[in-house]
């Protein structure tokens, strides 16, 4: 309100905007100097005004900076993993009992933006957005990469307000924030999974371990990220999912899978004749279990761990590794 | 003794930085050895020492005269960095202190950078009135902190540039973070671009914004040198007054703002026990590579360092054969100790000017781990991960655990290729002090390099 005032008194009095509206229309937008200035002409230094002007600008200005940018090499930035859901027995909010999950890659020219909070944060949105808005694909697989079209489409939401509606969708806010950086951001690649709740009496369940290296601010972002879908097979399956020191270990299992799958070169999980170079996951030894783990293979391990915890009614029972992922920032892509 | 030797050349490459290969040693060590009668070894290499010298003379004439520093540029990628640095040697060149550097030379060709070449430090330098100066230009974070760890890139201080018509952006925070995190506490701002403005007014804007931000960021917002001008205007060597002038008025900002490094023969005395010997009739030798500052004949010095420190006088000091009265930062010298048993003095001690360093027990410090294709480990490692640390000449079992208060420290682990921050436990104690460095060796390869950042625990 103050604002508006002293605008209006310096409207009359003066034709170019004062130093001070400008200093405080960047504090409210990190746009420009150039740009803030331009704006606030436009709208007769009121600097409400300007911010609407702003927003309009930002649409055609960003789209010219980004086709700027657009052939610049941008191998930067972060691995992003958002877990709404991580399966059997999770008490989420939304895909309770099931598994809803994404990760992505956005990536920028340097580190320094990949550092700032506007990154980050952007980051974090959309692997929120594409845990939220995917849908179970019927492709025989657990981890499927979600189509970038839609994502780009789709209405931002935001992970610490995701009840705020938002009118930006994914690909207005990369705009945007190409214009407040003046570097190229693109969203490289998003995988997402998604399953419904098994029944309750099904004697499979499915988890999802994560695990993110190299992180700076938040647990779920860094430099290499990896998921892994895990199936767990037993006769009492409920009961075991419903005890707690039962789901702490659990935990602690899927955790090691995943940090097992960042920290060694894994390309698959089952021994494979052909390729026996150590970049199986079940052949490699479980060092990140901790302790004796570290003499055995991860498949020695799952089962032992299996067997310590009662998955033993039925011969199929066990713990197995279905499926994973593993990205490293500014790898390339076949 | 063959063994011995090839231990000694071993720890040497370790110990020195990685960058810093001596060619010295091997002769240097023939010379050094001269408390026992030498033989004819020391005169072959002495003549191609002048050899080469003479040669290197030829090809270019770098003077010791000036105090020599390095500056960075740091800034968002369309600010100008490359512009500026290519117009600095422009000027400076004018009367024959730089050679002119053009972008295309500055900038890295495609095929450096698909080798992974990401910062080219010998590549420009100029000198002013009073100095001489490397330049670098800082790409990233994690590449600058990986190449001042590994001792391939320094900055002793920075030019922050700006452009008129952005000012500065989201990112600049992260330029003074990182300017911060490797101790540069002095830095010039160069506002680039200001025949694109308007408005000159809006330069004050810029001037007060940033003098905000410098402050926030504990530098002295209030003294530091902002200069504005255009770096594109005096590489086409027009509008002197926004061009070559304002190039000039920043050179001379960074020869009066930022401080030059002290040179190591200002530094106190400071040389590691290589060896030890025992002459009769004389007493206690030790030899050693003098790392910085100057020994005299008659001083008193400390000998620091694994579980022993204690003071003595140097009775004399001797090299290529003679008695000298003073030996200096990069000489191979033997000091004979007054009233020292040959037991009392070790391989990994150090000798230095009573009280300029402390021997430590623990500290922090920054780690950049090798990669597999570095020659490092394949596979990352965990919380208390036991290498041997090599500093100077000492050899010391090390527990490596993650700072106070780092979250999930129980099952964080470090990869290859990763820069962390750490802190290092050592079985003994060793003379140290931040910003000495060290290699991290487990099973006969070096799987890590580091930087002494601050002290925990003194001995």
């Amino acid at each position: 309100m103050l604002s508006r005032c002293i605008s209006r008194a310096y409207s009359t009095s003066l034709p170019k905007p004062p130093l001070q509206l400008v200093a405080q229309l960047r504090k409210l937008t990190d746009v420009s100097i150039t740009k803030a200035r331009e704006a606030l002409i436009a709208s007769n230094n009121d600097v409400n005004a300007a911010l609407q002007w702003l927003e309009k600008d930002l649409a055609v200005s960003g789209a010219r900076q980004a086709a700027k940018v657009e052939g610049r090499d941008a191998r930067e930035g972060l691995i992003g993993i958002s877990i709404l859901s991580s399966g059997s027995a999770s008490n989420s909010i939304i895909g309770s009992g099931g598994i809803r999950a994404a990760m992505i890659e956005l990536n920028c020219e340097t580190d320094f933006v990949g550092r700032n909070t506007l990154f980050t944060q952007l980051a974090a949105d959309i692997a929120h957005t594409a845990a939220f808005i995917s849908d179970p694909v019927d492709s025989g697989c657990l981890i499927n990469p979600c189509p970038l079209d839609l994502l780009n489409d789709a209405p931002l939401i935001s992970h610490i307000t995701p009840h705020s509606h938002q009118s930006s969708t994914v690909s207005n806010s990369i705009r945007d924030l190409i214009a407040k950086v003046g570097e190229k951001v693109s969203l490289k690649r998003v995988v997402t999974v998604v399953q419904p709740p098994a029944p309750r009496q099904a004697t499979l369940g499915l988890r999802l371990g994560s695990y993110m290296h190299g992180s700076m601010g938040s647990a779920l972002q860094g430099r290499i990220g990896g998921l892994a879908v895990i199936g767990i097979q037993s006769q009492e399956l409920s009961s075991q999912l419903s005890s707690e020191p039962f789901m702490r270990d659990m935990e602690k299992l899927e955790r090691s899978v995943a940090r097992q799958i960042v920290g060694f070169e894994t390309k698959s999980i089952k021994i494979d004749s052909s390729r026996q170079d150590g970049t199986a996951l079940y052949e490699q030894p479980f060092m990140m279990l901790g302790g004796e783990a570290a003499n055995e293979t991860v498949r020695d391990g799952l089962d032992k761990w299996g067997r310590e915890h009662g998955l033993r009614g039925n011969e199929n029972d066990g713990i197995e590794v279905l499926e994973f992922a593993k990205w490293t920032v500014g790898e390339v892509v076949e | 003794m063959f063994r011995l030797a090839a231990q000694r050349a071993v720890a040497n490459k370790i110990a020195s930085s990685s960058r810093a290969v001596k060619s010295t040693t091997l002769f240097a060590r023939c010379r050094t050895a001269t408390w026992k009668p030498s033989s004819a070894p020391s005169l072959p290499s002495v003549a191609s020492w002048g050899a080469r010298r003479s040669y290197a003379d030829a090809a270019s004439k770098f003077s010791r005269a000036k105090p020599h520093m390095n500056i960075g540029t740091i800034g968002h990628v369309d600010h100008g960095k490359t512009t500026l640095t290519a117009a600095i040697t422009k000027v400076l060149s004018a009367n024959g202190a730089a050679k002119f550097t053009d972008y295309s030379q500055i900038d890295k060709a495609p095929e450096e950078k698909a080798r992974g070449i990401t910062i080219n430090s010998a590549h420009v330098e100029y000198e002013t009135g009073n100095r001489h100066y490397g330049h670098i230009d800082c790409p990233g974070h994690a590449d600058y902190i990986k190449n001042m760890i590994t001792g391939a890139a320094q900055m002793d201080g920075a030019i922050i540039v700006v452009s008129a018509t952005d000012g500065q952006m989201p990112q600049t925070r992260e330029h003074l973070l990182l300017a911060r995190q490797v101790g540069i506490k002095k830095l010039v701002v160069f506002i680039n671009k200001v025949d694109m403005i308007s408005d000159p007014e809006m330069l004050e804007l810029v001037d007060m914004e940033m003098r905000d931000l410098l402050s926030t960021y504990n530098f002295d917002g209030e003294n530091t040198p902002i200069i504005m001008g255009s770096a594109l205007a005096a590489l086409e060597g027009r509008d002197d007054e926004i061009g070559a002038k304002k190039i000039e008025s920043l050179v001379q900002a960074c020869d009066e703002w930022l401080d030059v490094p002290p040179r190591d023969l200002e530094k106190p005395l400071l040389m590691p026990v290589e060896d030890v010997f025992s002459i009769s009739g004389r007493g206690t030798v030790a030899t050693g590579r003098v790392e910085r500052g100057i020994a005299n004949k008659g001083d008193e010095v400390e000998i620091v360092g694994l579980g022993a420190t204690f003071k003595t006088t140097l009775t004399g000091i001797e090299m290529f054969h003679k008695e000298l009265d003073r030996g200096e930062a990069g000489d191979n010298m033997g000091c004979l100790l007054r009233g020292v048993k040959r037991e009392q003095v070790r391989r990994g001690q150090v000798i230095i000017a009573p009280g300029s360093m402390k021997s430590v027990k623990k500290f922090q410090a920054q780690i950049y781990v090798l990669t597999k294709d570095e020659g490092g480990r394949y596979t990352p490692f965990m919380s208390n991960y036991r290498p041997q640390l090599f500093l100077r000449t000492a050899d010391i079992t090390v527990s490596l655990t993650f700072p106070e208060g780092t979250a999930d420290a129980e099952d964080r682990m470090v990869m290859p290729g990763d820069n962390v921050e750490m802190i290092c436990d050592l079985v003994h104690d060793v003379a140290a002090e931040a910003g000495s460095r060290f290699t991290l060796r487990e099973g006969g390869r070096t799987v890590g390099t580091g930087i002494v950042t601050k002290i925990l625990e003194e001995a």
